[in-house]
């Protein structure tokens, strides 16, 4: 009989031990869920706030219909001013840039980040085009020291 | 491209400087292409010494139409 009492006891609190942990999950570095097209077309239903991490103008090309165009190395700064409670989803061409702002964003502690880890070429839905949300800003020419040519690539 | 733009970097040494931009890992190179509104990779952007925009190809090119753009650079 006190056996019995001891393992219901011990049991019990294995499961209140369970059952914390599942309730209490410590704040900050929230997980990441890796979403697909499908998933992604729920996300943009469902109005939450998608991030096009791309340039202004592969943005302009075509984007995730309501996105907002958050070229990548803007990104931290200007996510450190947003509701982190509140859901993000973020994308690029391919998933490279992506990754790095979904890091940022784990680091800024946000609750809710979705990453379309395939990027722009996954998509599957209606494509938005024009004007970007943040113009790219009119830069006066500077004299080199000598003719340029500047290559863009990605590894893809 | 690798070959054909390695061929033509140095072969243009002292003429025209080359710079070539991963754009999913250079934050330089990102913030360059924005700024010279390039829409997609691979592109070339051609600048002439005083910093005008000579151009851009975009896409894959033949050394040649690569070549046209480098010499007509001032």
């Amino acid at each position: 009989m006190n056996n019995q009492k001891v393992i219901l006891w011990i049991i019990g609190a294995v499961v209140l031990v369970g059952l914390g942990t599942l309730l209490f999950t410590p704040k900050g570095g929230a997980g990441v869920v890796n979403v697909g097209d499908a998933k992604m077309q729920e996300l943009v239903a469902q109005g939450v706030r998608v991030i096009d991490v791309r340039t202004s103008g592969e943005y302009e090309a075509g984007h995730i219909p309501g996105a907002e165009n958050v070229p990548v190395n803007e990104f931290a700064q200007a996510a450190a001013t947003w509701d982190l409670t509140q859901p993000v989803a973020v994308y690029c061409a391919t998933g490279s840039r992506s990754a790095s702002a979904v890091q940022t964003l784990e680091q800024l502690n946000f609750s809710q980040i979705y990453h379309l880890d395939a990027g722009m070429i996954a998509w599957t839905g209606e494509v938005e085009r024009g004007t970007a949300v943040a113009a790219a800003p009119v830069v006066p020419a500077t004299a080199l020291d000598s003719p340029m040519l500047y290559e863009f690539y990605t590894d893809w | 491209m690798a070959p054909v733009v390695d061929r033509l970097k140095k072969e243009y040494e002292g003429t025209v400087e080359f710079r070539l931009f991963n754009v999913d890992e250079d934050t330089e190179g990102q913030a360059l292409m924005q700024q010279y509104g390039a829409q997609y990779v691979p592109t070339f952007v051609f600048v002439n010494a005083d910093g005008t925009s000579a151009g851009q190809l975009v896409g894959e090119q033949s050394e040649e139409a690569l070549r046209k753009q480098l010499d007509a650079l001032n």
